[in-house]
């Protein structure tokens, strides 16, 4: 079995390589011959197959990429690779239960498969994106947490403290990271739930030094939650995401393998996308020890991941990595437009749909793709959370069509899609609670997938 | 006969075949094929067409940066045998990650791009101090700093750029194009930047339109 000492010890022993050179003579290569060898072939007009030995195939050229590829170091210029055999043994003998949370918010993880009867967990909030005060953090957190089917929080970045602005590998970087744990925390209580884990330790930290300080257990974080630790596209390291997991393992925290493969970008389409997803889950038990991979396939024009190419490569890679991996796995959708829009509720339930029924959990969710500050509110991933539910068990069949009617309300949109509003324009900022016209929205939208025959539970 | 020769210059180009590309150019100036002839119907049309590609999504990264390889084995061959004052160049630009920031594909896809469109592009890497694309510029008499963020968190390192031009005393010499995912137009004006560009063909576009108007400036 490969240790974590062991890939430690290969970024300073492994062939040594140019970066150019992983990545236009090691990796693109490798890729476009496996799935040449594999037949892996995008079809637009099942944005959801249902097709288990397309999902298989897609594991096996996986393998046989990453053995063939391995992982890049940036700091030490050297590739990390191990025998395929005990590639092999380590993916079957690593743990596949993880345990997150405390008290009567603790929960066991574990990987879903498509169709899965169970539903997926669903990790909510704002994935990441910035807020520009505490309070409005504090309100969001609070309001996230108040969303019924909630496992687990995805906590919304700081990008002030006091009125300074966070500059990352900063000292104020770590001043944030610190403030921003202990306002989810309190948040979190204030909701009733203060044993809910947050799954993105820690939002407001991008250095591994700011996630390292702000992990002491005197600032509120635990064991139980759950750190990301990022890898670099593609299938690349460096010292800060090992650093992190040097500690986060030593600790007997809880390691995210966090993924975000770019379409258009070195992995190419989204054949090569979805192939390069399948291999990150590989990594992540291999290389990061992690207990959970947080995947989201990205559009290098649009990012977000609700176009037709992006849902595929979800679909496909979700359904490879579900039937074989020990990893379990979660998307995490961005839309591309923004809060109280119609078009944000259609792409989140197809991106919903496309994952659950897939056999993946949920990370709901980047709202205007992540990218405008308070343009997010606890209305979108907790619609999410609603269609996740609705979705448990759909066949993939069933969850194509419906994925395919919801592309033709917005795919053209997509370029120009609408912010929307900001949390305080749709939210009254003292109860906490959303607009009446925000309400009506959601119900129409909602009504509108009852009518295309999702059967909601509440 | 030239036109076959320069149709393979044009394929090995869109095939990221830099050896093919070597080899051909080579084989061009044994014949007498005029050395700008070589760059404007055989290697710039090549990396022009897979640009094109890279649009429709029919290429993707990967064959941008081997096609942009393939064309640089040609003009390394070609370049030394032209007149310098011949040489048509759109401009130089400086690209960079900012400081603290090693996410770096947005701004490769920018470079070959850039590159297609005929630009002598300076990439300096990422986690680069704001004095970094200073000096760069200077060095090489940069029309454009083109400067990505990734994350939150660095988008400050886009007004450090800002703010050292400013100390240096040189801010109206470069125009400032920013870009990367947290950025926005709203970001762009309240940093002063020149131009906000949310993808990398809209940032070709921005750096073309800067290009013409210092030539009409100019002229």
């Amino acid at each position: 079995m490969i240790t974590y000492l062991d890939v430690l010890k290969g970024i300073h022993t492994g062939r040594i390589c140019s970066e150019r050179d992983f990545d236009l003579r090691t990796f693109a290569p490798k890729l476009k011959e496996l799935l040449k060898a594999h037949d892996i072939k995008y079809d637009p007009e099942n944005p959801v197959p249902a097709d288990d030995g397309l999902a298989d195939d897609l594991w096996n050229a996986a393998m046989d990429f990453y053995c063939n590829v391995g992982t890049y170091c940036l700091d030490t210029e050297r590739i990390v690779q191990f025998d395929e055999n005990d590639i092999a043994q380590t993916l079957k003998t690593a743990p596949r239960e993880f345990t997150f949370g405390e008290g009567k918010q603790r929960k066991l993880l574990t990987q879903r498969r498509p169709e899965d009867r169970a539903p997926p967990w669903c990790f909510l909030g704002a994935g990441g994106a910035a807020v520009s005060s505490e309070e409005n953090l504090l309100r969001l957190v609070q309001g996230y947490a108040s969303i019924p089917m909630i496992n687990s929080l995805t906590s919304p970045a700081l990008t002030t403290v006091d009125g300074m602005r966070i500059v990352g590998g900063s000292p104020l970087e770590i001043y944030g990271a610190i403030r921003a744990i202990g306002l989810a925390r309190q948040a979190l209580s204030r909701a009733g739930k203060p044993g809910l884990p947050i799954m993105n330790c820690i939002s407001t930290a991008s250095s591994a030094i700011a996630t390292i300080a702000a992990s002491q257990p005197q600032f509120g974080l635990r064991p139980s939650d759950g750190w990301l630790c990022g890898t670099l596209a593609e299938m690349k390291v460096d010292y800060g995401v090992l650093s992190k997991g040097a500690y986060l393992l030593s600790w007997g925290a809880n390691v995210c393998s966090e993924t975000a493969p770019v379409l258009g970008g070195y992995a190419g389409g989204p054949e090569g996308t979805a192939l390069v997803n399948a291999a990150y889950s590989i990594l992540g038990t291999v290389i990061q020890k992690a207990s959970y991979q947080l995947s989201f396939p990205i559009h290098s024009n649009f990012q977000c991941n609700t176009a037709r190419n992006t849902l595929w490569a979800i679909s496909v890679s979700g359904q490879g990595i579900a039937r074989n991996a020990s990893l379990p796995v979660f998307m995490l959708g961005y839309t591309a437009s923004g809060p109280m829009t119609e078009m944000v509720l259609y792409e989140t339930a197809a991106w919903v749909i496309t994952a659950v029924a897939s056999g993946t959990h949920i990370e709901a969710e980047g709202v205007c793709k992540a990218t405008h500050v308070d343009h997010f509110t606890p209305m979108e991933p907790g619609f999410a959370a609603e269609v996740a539910y609705a979705a448990t068990g759909i066949k993939r069949s069933f969850a194509n069509e419906l994925v395919k009617t919801l592309l033709s309300k917005y795919e053209d949109k997509i370029k120009d899609a609408p912010i929307g509003k900001r949390f305080g324009e749709c939210y009254d900022m003292t109860t906490g609670k959303p607009s009446e016209d925000y309400l009506r929205l959601y119900s129409k939208i909602k009504k509108e997938l009852e009518d295309m025959g999702l059967e909601f539970k509440y | 006969m030239n036109e076959e020769v320069l149709d393979r210059l044009r394929s090995g180009v869109i095939k990221g075949d830099e050896q093919a590309v070597r080899l051909t150019t080579q084989e061009a100036m044994a014949k007498n094929v005029d050395p700008i002839e070589i760059i404007e119907k055989g290697l710039i049309p090549g990396i022009t067409e897979i640009g094109i590609k890279f649009e429709r999504n029919e290429a993707y990264l990967t064959d941008m940066m081997m096609s942009a390889e393939a064309m640089k084995a040609g003009m390394d061959v070609v370049l030394p045998k032209i007149p310098k004052d011949k040489i048509l160049k759109r401009g130089a630009i400086v690209l960079g990650t900012v400081k603290g920031d090693i996410h770096e594909i947005g701004k490769n896809i920018l470079s070959v791009l850039l590159t297609a469109a005929g630009f002598d592009v300076l990439d300096v890497g990422c986690d680069v101090p704001a004095s970094a694309f200073a000096q760069k510029a200077e060095e090489v008499g940069a029309l454009i700093i083109g400067a990505s963020a990734l994350m939150t968190t660095t988008l400050p390192g886009q007004k450090d750029i800002l703010d050292y031009l400013n100390f240096i005393g040189k801010r109206s010499k470069y125009h400032v194009l920013i870009g990367g995912g947290p950025t926005t137009p709203q970001w762009a004006k309240e940093i002063g930047a020149d131009d906000y560009a949310e993808t990398a063909a809209e940032g070709v576009k921005l750096a073309l339109r800067e290009l013409d108007e210092r030539r009409k400036e100019t002229t």
